[in-house]
């Protein structure tokens, strides 16, 4: 067997906004559109991803957050409808999806020799979060392409940043040693929104596109300059910026997806392409790709 | 007088599906004593805050009339599933909705199929309402503070009495915040910090004081415990029944290392 490699990676954030507007078969809601900044981002997110040919789409999601050590989806089969607790009048989707079982199962191995805490989810009735799906979504409509999904352990927020990031780090080695040893292709999705300032009142018709702006200067600030560094393939500054970047912008990236991602690619030096950048109610979304292999890593 | 009892209770499942646990049974005998405090209350609606219930924009209310469903929590998902059968009292949580504007709150009514009820909203509903009383349940919004909690809280009970109900006041949330960050043997469960330890058997001590002593001390035990959500429960207790004389701890636990207790209010 062939050696797995991962062949690239995205940072893929999941506001539902952006099922919302696409108005696909499996949202109930209906919507005007809105957002098409961030949603052509995503379609050439998607045709890169389709030309990569991944067998496996690894993703680790803020909003299935855990508080013993980091989780992973652990049954082959899981579908129903997920209803987002914070916006129930966009996002009413019904899932179905295939979980890579075997390779998220070589993963929480490998996290747990490396000293961490980690565990399979078994319960064929869990409800998958709405950053996973939404994620998966974006970047993979079709949802032909098995899945791994891994929780946000809480670790950055209840222990000091820094060792909250540690455990990310030593995650995604791991990730990236399951998937070596599996001889898959991998594609790693790290579901985050750059600045996280939001506006607190939804327009009455959310979609509206008027009232989208970025919420924060600082963020809005934060957001280019660490799109810029990512496109210079700075990334070492970007990890050395990262607790200021997480204060000042309130990023997202606080919740682990981030460093676990990049941790798995090796922190590549190549630069990170940008597909598109927009806000949604007032947030930063950033669509890029590290394409490992056109990089020749 | 709208309110006829109140109640701060634990919103971990944990001593709900697992009661046997040595570790837990103390936090489930005391859920039966609430019980039966709230049932001999005759309650016509309770009165619902969880800080598990998670808003960001705006404060949301459920109006959905009935909600049923098998919910599976997404961190203790080993130990069992949640079946819940919750009925609204609609009429009053649209009125809340309404309301909320003279406190300065923009809300919103939730009223979707499949609508994710919050764990800690099932488990006080499931051990404390055997009668299946209705509900209304308020979100947790990230960004209200104490103050506009407690606001939201008297306003909700000013918009009951005027209908003529008689409220149950339920405050579901976690004490202390640190849980274990590797696996146990729960029949070993403890407060992880004896520190909090400490801290939460105070707090609780303060409590029985009334509500002067709990308001004194509230901010500096929260920010030295990280309790859950700045006990901002405790703001909904405070802020709908206008001040307690003091309480009854009917128990005090830790569920996966952090605090928890059920705690009924005198009025």
């Amino acid at each position: 067997m062939a050696q797995g490699k991962i062949v690239a990676g995205f940072i893929a954030p999941h506001p539902p906004h952006l099922v919302y507007a696409e108005n696909p078969p499996q949202n109930e809601p209906r919507s005007e559109g809105g957002w098409e900044q961030l949603r052509w981002a995503y379609e050439r997110a998607r045709k890169s991803l389709d030309e990569l040919k991944p067998d496996v789409l690894l993703v680790h999601s803020p909003h299935w957050q855990t508080l013993v050590g980091h989780h992973f989806l652990g049954v082959e089969k899981l579908s129903g409808k997920s209803v987002d607790p914070i916006f129930p009048n966009l996002f009413r989707y019904k899932f179905d999806m295939t979980v890579d079982v075997e390779l998220a199962e070589a993963c929480c191995a490998e996290a747990r020799a490396a000293g961490l805490e980690a565990r399979m989810m078994r319960n064929p009735g869990f409800r998958v979060d709405y950053g996973t799906i939404t994620t998966l979504h974006m970047i993979r409509p079709q949802w032909d392409i098995p899945v791994v999904g891994i929780s946000a352990n809480n670790s950055p927020y209840f222990l000091t940043l820094d060792e909250g990031v540690d455990e990310m780090v030593t995650l995604g080695e791991a990730t990236r040693r399951g998937i070596e040893a599996s001889g898959k292709r991998a594609v790693l999705l790290c579901s985050n929104t750059f600045s996280h300032w939001h506006f607190h009142e939804e327009p009455t018709l959310p979609e509206d596109m008027t009232k989208e702006h970025p919420q924060s200067y600082v963020g809005y600030k934060w957001d280019m300059r660490i799109i810029e560094l990512l496109r210079r393939g700075e990334v070492d500054e970007v990890m050395r910026l990262f607790p200021h970047w997480v204060e000042e912008a309130f990023a997202e990236v606080k919740s682990g997806a981030f460093p676990w991602m990049l941790s798995a690619m090796g922190f590549p030096k190549s630069p990170a392409e940008l597909h598109g950048y927009g806000t949604v109610i007032g947030t930063g979304n950033a669509v890029m790709e590290w394409n490992l292999e056109k990089a020749g890593a | 007088m709208a309110v006829v009892s109140a109640f701060l209770v634990s919103g971990s499942p944990l001593p709900m599906l697992k009661p046997e646990n040595p570790a837990w049974a103390g936090l489930a005998a005391g859920y039966a004593k609430a019980q039966a405090a709230l049932v001999a209350s005759r309650p016509d609606v309770l009165l619902v805050y969880s800080t598990q219930w998670i808003a960001v924009l705006d404060e949301l209310w459920q109006v959905r009339a009935h909600s049923v469903g098998v919910h599976v929590d997404e961190n203790w998902y080993e130990f069992g599933d949640l079946p819940f059968d919750i009925r609204a009292d609609v009429k009053l949580a649209e009125a809340c909705v309404a309301g909320c504007a003279s406190v300065g709150v923009s809300a919103k009514p939730v009223d979707y199929e499949d609508f994710p009820i919050d764990t800690g909203t099932i488990v006080a509903d499931t051990l404390l309402n055997p009668g299946r009383v209705p509900l209304v349940i308020a979100a947790n919004n990230v960004y209200h503070d104490f103050a506009i909690t407690e606001r939201l809280a008297g306003m909700a009970v000013s918009t009951s009495a005027a209908q003529g109900k008689r409220v149950a006041v339920v405050a579901v949330g976690g004490l202390s915040g640190a849980y274990f960050d590797h696996s146990i043997d729960v029949a070993e469960d403890h407060v992880r910090h004896a520190a909090d330890d400490a801290a939460n058997r105070a707090f609780l001590e303060t409590l029985t004081k009334g509500a002067d002593a709990a308001r004194a001390a509230v901010g500096d035990y929260a920010k030295a415990t990280k309790a859950d959500f700045g006990m901002k429960h405790l703001a909904w207790v405070l802020g709908a029944t206008g001040g307690f004389s003091g309480a009854e701890v009917h128990a005090y636990g830790a569920t996966y290392g952090a605090g928890a207790a059920v705690v009924e209010f005198r009025l």
